[in-house]
Parts: structure tokens; sequence; C-alpha cells
């Protein structure tokens, strides 16, 4: 599947913009302030019905408009049109599928699924337990609406739930108390759902991220991706810890009017021969293990998908040293599309090119195809 | 733009309803201003009409032309049963598909501490009177399986259990998340007869 034209209407600083892709790598090329990283986030938008940089939408409208209009056009062995649309004075967005409007984000995640590498990434393996658990929720996601709905679902428990503690904090009643326990109850099911859908997950993810390991760099250093979770249980006893857990910090909840127990509060811990990444990584392995996860979220949403996923390379090759950007650029050339944004394409020398492939060239809101 | 004023206040009053934007409601307006005046004395007799003679049925809080609706006071139905259903439209939904032929008690909506909507927010209290007052066997949630919906099923099955009544929940033939009211008949009538025993 490959976006063959994308059309933009006051899109963050795009008052206008059209462009035709082509499959294979697609080079978009502009300074800085060109709107290089709105292509991209276009793109993310059509696949996704989110933006990757902006926290909110109205934050992604031109400067004095009130609405922003995302066209994109996707080939495979069906043509699919995917339309965003969102209204700042009334904060509205809509999605649109073939005309279509369609509500529920779970029939929008992994039906065009997508991959994008930025430098944002460094919070993959640097940043909070949080960044992580949002890479791989989204990985998993775009595999599986199962799961992405259930982990909708689980979101919903913890909001209500805690809602719930902060009155019983309040005043406490024997209603609230049994309410508090049909929530837990959903909470654990639920959550012991994702529970165990991540360790399925990380078991096999794994095998992707050595063979993408091993693509960008040829020595052997040996990386894994462990899952730490609600005392590491398994199978049945994921549920039984689950509810001794809450049943034990219940008051400490109440006191602090907030979830304590979960897998909200899980986190993946990366190694590298063994070694905690976090902790004994230098800079470089850490980029290369931080591409190393985007390339197997990539194989690993080849594989189970059956679709191959449209590859983001956002502002990437400045980060890498010329040997493991050559070594990603040279793999980039079988992927069925690619997008690369660069400054200047001639900094960038040692990129392995084809004569097909497509260049597109942003100054000034004007576009020229080189 | 100059609308003459009666025209105006119908398109106000039109696109309150839901689904309905100004450009659908003035030509809704339009139709009913083409419409011969007998048509539209009826079609407002019949709006006023469903305001004015339809309440809640002071026994499961169903629609009701009187004290009790029709559910209610027939005679062909099994008393000894209960659907518990969150909405009215619920039981619509239900009663479309000609697979059940209990009572029912609509609750009035789902817990969710985020609106404010506790146990005594809802017709709980009222349903637990009812086992009281009528001969209960047999309890049916038929609650929307999403995670409020899932939540008060839970609470109910817990608070009813220990009073000796059987309860069962409809079978999950039901899309998650999806609404009773939206469903097709089918599935909901398989969703009936598949009672699950708690
Ligand atoms: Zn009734």
């Amino acid at each position: 599947m490959i976006l063959s034209n994308i059309q933009l209407k006051n899109f963050r600083s795009h008052k206008s913009l059209n462009l035709n892709f082509s499959s294979g790598l697609n080079y978009i090329i502009g300074g800085n302030g060109q709107g290089k990283t709105s292509v991209i986030e276009a793109i993310v938008y059509l696949c996704t019905a989110k933006g990757h940089t902006v926290k909110t939408d109205g934050e992604a409208v031109c400067f004095n408009e009130d609405r922003f209009e995302i066209a994109g056009i996707f080939r495979g062995e069906t043509e699919n049109r995917a339309n965003v649309i969102y209204t700042k004075s009334q904060n509205k967005k809509s999605y649109f599928k073939n005309e279509k409007k369609i509500t529920r984000a779970a029939d929008i995640i992994g039906k065009f699924p997508v991959v994008l590498l930025s430098p944002d990434d460094h919070a993959i393996t640097q940043g909070t337990p949080g960044e992580r658990r949002r890479f791989i929720d989204s990985v998993i996601s775009q595999a599986s609406e199962t799961y992405f709905r259930n982990l909708l679902d689980y979101n919903k428990t913890l909001l209500q739930r805690s809602s719930l503690l902060n009155q019983i904090k309040d005043h406490r009643s024997k209603n609230m108390l049994s309410e508090l326990d049909a929530w837990s109850s959903i909470l654990v099911r639920t959550g012991s759902y994702i529970i165990k859908q991540r360790k399925r997950f990380i078991n096999s993810f794994n095998e992707y991220v050595s063979q993408s390991y091993a693509l960008i760099m040829e020595q052997a250093e040996t990386p894994e991706v462990f899952y730490a979770h609600l005392g590491n249980y398994t199978g049945e006893d994921i549920e039984k810890e689950f509810e001794r857990q809450i049943a034990r910090r219940k008051e400490e909840e109440i006191a602090r009017g907030t979830n304590l127990v979960g897998p909200q509060r899980d986190d993946f811990i990366f190694s590298l021969n063994g070694n905690n990444l976090k902790t004994y990584g230098s800079q470089g392995q850490h980029k290369t293990f931080q591409v190393a996860l985007r390339f197997a979220e990539f194989f690993y949403l080849k594989e189970i998908t059956g679709t191959e996923p449209i590859f983001l390379l956002d502002d990437v090759f400045g980060e890498l040293d010329t040997h493991r950007a050559q070594k990603i650029s040279q793999y980039l050339t079988n992927v069925e599309q690619a997008f690369i944004t660069v400054t200047d394409l001639s900094n960038f020398s040692f990129l392995k090119r084809n004569e097909t492939d497509n260049v597109i060239m942003l100054k000034a809101g004007e576009v020229t195809y080189a | 733009m100059q609308i003459a004023q009666p025209l105006q206040v119908a398109v106000e009053e039109l696109s309150k309803l839901p689904g309905i934007g100004k450009k659908t409601a003035l030509r809704l307006a339009l139709f009913i201003l083409k419409s011969n005046k007998e048509s539209v004395d009826q079609f407002i007799k019949s709006l006023s009409e469903l305001k004015s003679k339809l309440r809640l049925c002071s026994r499961c809080f169903n629609l009701a032309e009187d004290e009790l609706c029709q559910v209610c006071m027939s005679q062909k139905r099994d008393k000894s049963i209960i659907c518990v259903v969150e909405e009215a439209s619920d039981v619509i939904a239900i009663e479309r598909t000609n697979e059940y032929n209990g009572l029912y008690h609509v609750l009035g909506g789902v817990l969710s501490p985020l609106s404010g909507i506790g146990p005594e927010s809802l017709k709980i209290k009222e349903l637990i009177n009812r086992f009281n007052s009528e001969n209960i066997k047999e309890v049916l949630l038929a609650i929307n399986p999403d995670t409020e919906g899932e939540t008060t099923t839970l609470y109910l099955a817990k608070l009813i259990k220990p009073l000796g009544i059987r309860v069962t929940r409809i079978a999950r033939g039901l899309p998650i998340g999806g609404d009773l009211e939206f469903a097709d008949e089918a599935t909901i009538g398989r969703a009936v007869n598949g009672r699950i025993e708690f």
C-alpha cells in the first residue's frame, strides 16, 4: 500500500499544498521552516487521526485560520481515500474514509499502518516509562484492534475509578465501597488482558529487534527487551496478583485518590549484551537501539497485518554517523514506500539512491520535483 | 440574509433536533410550510401528545400511557423474570425481536463516577424493592457491554445474587462497545436467548 497523493489546506505552515508521491523513496527537501515535518505530520494524521508534534489539533491550524483539511489517496489492491478535517472554533475533528465518516478510533488505527522514526524517539530509550509504554502500546494497537479497544476501555476505567476513589476520600459510604469493588474487578479483568498481550508481544518482538539491530550494526551486540509488570507473574497468577495488590493497597488508593496498581505503571527495559541500556549505553548505542526498535516495528507490522507500513523518517540522517546512515539507506531501497526529510541532499552524498526516487523540494510554499 | 421571522424561528427549533443542521432544518421548515393545514395540525398534535400522554411506568420506568406500562399490565408476560436495561429505547429494541416474554426494569443510565452517577442516581433501590412486592425468580442483565455497562452489570450481580434470585446476563453476541439500540434484531434475539449464568 502506498500514499500516492496528499492535499493540505491551512495545515501548519501550508496554506495550500498538493504533492504527488511515488512508490519507493520519497525525499522531501527544504530548509528549516519550509514545512517538511508538516508533510510528515499530515501523513501521520491520515493514518492515525492524530498529529505527532502538536499537543492539540488547534496548533496544527494555519495562523489566522479556523480549519485545516488533509486529503490523501492510498493505492494498494484497492484505492482508498482518507480525509481529516478539523475546525478550531468548534474544536471538532472529523475523519472520513472513502467519504464515509468514521467515528471510532478503533476503526482508524492500524488500517493504514505507519511507522515514524524521528529525533523524538530518544524518549523511548532515554525518557520516562510512560514514553516506553506509549511506544509498545502503539505498535500492538496498530497490529490488533482488540488490544486497542481494550486499552481505550482500560484508560476509561482508570479515569472512572480514580474519580470514585476521590469521592470515597471525601465521604465514604457502603454503596460507594461496593461500587469500587465492581470497578476494581473490571480493572483487573481488562488490565490482566493488557499485561498478557504485552507479554506475548514482547516474546515475539524480541526476534524482530535482534534482526533489525543486526541490520544496522554488523558487530555482535545482542539487544533484548524485557517487560517489567506486577511482580512479573505469568498466566492465571497475573489476575490473582493484581487482585491481591488491589486489596492490599485499597486504603492507600483511597487516601491518595488515585490508581496505584496495574499495567499503567509497567515499564520496558532495554538491554545490550545483558547490560541495561539506560545505565550503561553510550549515545551511539541509544540511537542505534531507537532505530532498531522502529525497524522492528516496521517488520513486525508488515508480518502481522500483512500490509507493509508506510515508513516515515523525519530528520534522522543528521543524527547518525555515515556508516549507520548508509546501512539504513541501503535497506530502505527495498521498502514499498518511505518518506525521508532532509535539509539538503548534497550533505548526504553517502545515501544509497535510485533513479526512480521521487525528490520533492519545498521552498517558500513552492514545490518542485527534481 | 433576510428570512421571514416565523421561518427563522421554525428553523431555529428544528435544528435543535439531533442530527439536524441548519440546512436540513430549512428544508424541513419549507416542506412543512408547503403541506396542507390538516397534515400540519396532525403533526403538531402527535408531537404535543408525545409529551403530554407519555410518562414513566411507576413500576419498571419504561415509557407508559398510564400508571403502568403495557408490559407491566399485560397478562401474557412471564412475571417471574425481569430484564434490566439502561434506557427505555433498549426495551423497544428487545421488544422488536419478539424473543423475550418477561418484564423489564429501566435503570435510567449506568454507573459513571466521572459524571457523578452512583448507585443512588439509578433505579436500583426500586429494582430491589420489586423483589419484595413481586414474585421474581430471575434477573436478566441486558446492559450495553462497554466499560460503564460492564461495571454496572457486575455491581448488580453482586448485589442481587445474595438475595437468592437467579442472575443471568445476555450472551456476548453483541459487538464490544455496541449499543443494543443500534444492533440488528437477529443479534439482539440471539443475545437475549443465549443467557449466561453469573
Ligand atoms: Zn412497566
